[in-house]
């Protein structure tokens, strides 16, 4: 076994479907609950500062791109950037929350999309934080000399699982034809895109490259119970055996058990599990807040409540708010996509300078995650 | 700034990350117990209310007289921390009773609630804190005061809402509960003016830390013993 190598991010890519969409269209793409507009709507919109999207799915319900397509785009771009070709790529990393099928893994459908020779692949399922799993696995197999290069993205195909026939005759909707706020709430946080980066053993001799310098993953599962999933009720999340493959899909869907859903009361203990996790990290001196000259998070300051800032602040764990960079606004939150559409914008913004720190946060609510991964420009 | 002041500050930082992360390993191993895991799924039963309020209610009872024990270690070095833990001690030393009326209204005997026992967790936990606030100068009981405070101004009206929704009671019910989730939101200023009195010090800063570490791990048993 040879020596570990340093890892570079030496391009970066994204892909967002069809033209924004702004609030006021948003349900002609996803669709009415029995032909109403939603009562949450609005409160949604505020609390998550989204101003514009982008769908997969047109009004009349066709589909522009499959998940698998956008990733592929979002690799296309992030090799370009790279200044490399798909036939070299010897290693690609894929990760969503729920891809195109059930079965098999996401990276096959990515790689059908992009076609060419042979190469390895990895899936990861989960929710944000499936894009870090995903370039951990992509980050590891240059670091250890198996691969020279390695590519990682991540896609969301989200509006579709928004669509009112996964609600209509479920559960989830009440006799007056309300959507439970678990389930509608989401409707209006994410949206669709995709999002690569293409990791190398070497700098580009052009241009700026990012220095990876860890990428850490907590998983809190084995404390808390789900708190944004799909495949069971919002009453019997708990009981593994009960999901909606043991119910049978019909019954399952009828339950209100193949929707997306989020638990808002447990959503607020497991942000300060994030913060606790961040602090810990702040703490042993793996993060020194006033070091980082870029903090990329999908989780707008403003989403925080101000007295989680305050705390961050009285810990001495605060970055300052001019130090965050987010496209959330304007490109809306596209789940594991985001930290790398993110990334990509920054990137191209010319905003980095050789010698920066970049933290990117990706918190994922799914089960209580939270991931770190830290870069110098170079 | 001056120098002095920056020390303070940063000491007082230093330790306030510390034990935010103590409140949130606190707030995971509650979020385990058998009892709050049954109120977080919408299983809380009416006799688990009604055992959650008799079996803190004896602890709780502890918490002014060990406040009041503390302070009168307090040597005269630190007389303005002295007064503020004196004036915590009253605000807090009647609070069982709220815990009393909360347990009539469910349906529950006075007696019954007068006379349990403590639960062995509540044991450990006011044994330890009647033998920190019995030393001389007990600093490490900030640590405390903070998980303690952290539950009323965090947790109490998370449970007290939970309790209400799942068995439906009246406000009249979850009064102790209501009333701390309004009454502790200013405890972080008041808390950092504290710690301020008696910081910097590695000592006193690793002692308030683990006081705060331990006072997780026994309530969490307290609560764990309480379980349904």
């Amino acid at each position: 076994m040879g020596d570990l190598h340093d890892v570079f991010v030496t391009g970066t890519g994204a892909f967002l479907p069809g033209d924004p969409v702004p609030n006021d269209r948003m349900e002609d793409h996803l669709g009415r609950i029995h032909g109403r507009d939603s009562a949450l709507g609005r409160r949604a919109l505020r609390w998550n500062g989204v101003e514009r999207r982008h769908y997969a799915l047109k009004p009349d319900g066709s589909v522009t791109h499959s998940n698998a397509e956008m990733c592929a785009r979002a690799v296309e771009h992030a090799l370009d950037a790279a200044g490399m070709e798909r036939d070299t790529l010897s290693f690609l990393a894929a990760a969503t929350t729920q891809g195109d099928y059930l079965v098999p893994g996401h990276a096959t459908a990515v790689q059908g999309e992009l076609g060419g020779a042979a190469m390895e692949i990895a899936s990861f399922q989960s929710v944000c934080g499936s894009s870090l799993m995903a370039a951990k696995s992509a980050f590891l197999n240059v670091r250890a000399g198996e691969h020279r290069s390695a590519a990682a993205c991540a896609g969301e195909f989200s509006s579709r699982w928004f669509r009112p026939s996964f609600y209509e005759g479920t559960a989830l909707v009440d006799a007056k034809g309300r959507l439970r706020a678990e389930a509608d709430f989401l409707r209006f946080t994410l949206s669709d895109g995709a999002g690569a980066i293409v990791l190398s053993d070497r700098p580009r001799e052009d241009g700026l490259s990012l220095r990876v310098e860890f990428i850490d993953i907590v998983s809190l599962a084995g404390r808390f119970d789900p708190c944004m999933w799909a495949g069971a009720a919002v009453e019997t999340r708990a009981d593994l055996k009960n999901s909606w493959a043991h119910q049978g899909p019909v019954a399952g869907h009828a339950g209100g058990g193949i929707a997306l859903l989020q638990d808002f009361e447990l959503l607020k203990r497991v942000i300060r599990a994030w913060i606790g996790e961040y602090l810990k990290k702040v703490d042993g001196g793996r993060i020194v807040p006033e070091a980082i000259d870029h903090l990329l998070c999908h989780y707008s300051a403003r989403s925080l409540r101000a007295e989680i800032v305050s705390l961050l602040q009285d810990t001495a764990g605060m970055i300052p708010e001019t130090k965050w960079f987010s496209v959330l606004r304007e490109k809306g939150n596209t789940g594991a996509a985001s930290i790398w559409v993110m990334l990509d914008s920054l990137m191209r913004s010319g905003a980095v300078k050789r010698g920066e720190k970049l933290l990117c946060v990706v918190p994922e609510s799914g089960r209580a995650l939270v991931g770190f991964m830290q870069m110098e420009a170079v | 700034m001056n120098i002095q002041t920056m020390a303070m500050s940063e000491a007082v930082g230093d330790v306030m990350r510390k034990l935010t992360v103590a409140f949130t390993e606190f707030e995971q191993r509650l979020e385990q117990t058998a009892l709050l895991r049954k109120l977080a799924r919408g299983r809380f039963t009416l006799d688990d209310y009604r055992r959650f309020l008799v079996e803190l209610r004896q602890q709780v009872k502890d918490g002014a007289l060990w406040m009041s024990r503390a302070a009168s270690n307090v040597g005269e070095d630190h007389l303005e921390l002295r007064s503020s833990l004196m004036r915590h001690a009253v605000t807090e030393h009647r609070d069982f009773r709220m815990l009393d009326a909360d347990y009539v209204s469910t349906g529950g005997e006075l007696e019954t609630i007068q006379s349990a026992e403590k639960n062995a967790g509540s044991e450990a936990l006011s044994a330890f804190m009647f033998n920190e606030a019995s030393k001389p100068d007990p600093f490490g009981l900030l640590g405390a005061m903070w998980m303690i405070e952290g539950l009323g101004a965090v947790k109490a009206r998370e449970w007290g809402r939970l309790a209400q929704r799942s068995l439906g009671l009246p406000d009249a019910a979850v009064r102790f509960l209501l009333y701390h989730g309004d009454n502790d939101l200013g405890h972080i200023e008041e808390f950092k003016e504290m710690l301020a009195l008696v910081l910097p010090g590695e000592e006193t800063a690793r002692r308030i830390v683990r006081t705060a570490e331990v006072v997780g791990r026994l309530y969490t048993l307290q609560i764990e013993e309480m379980a349904a």
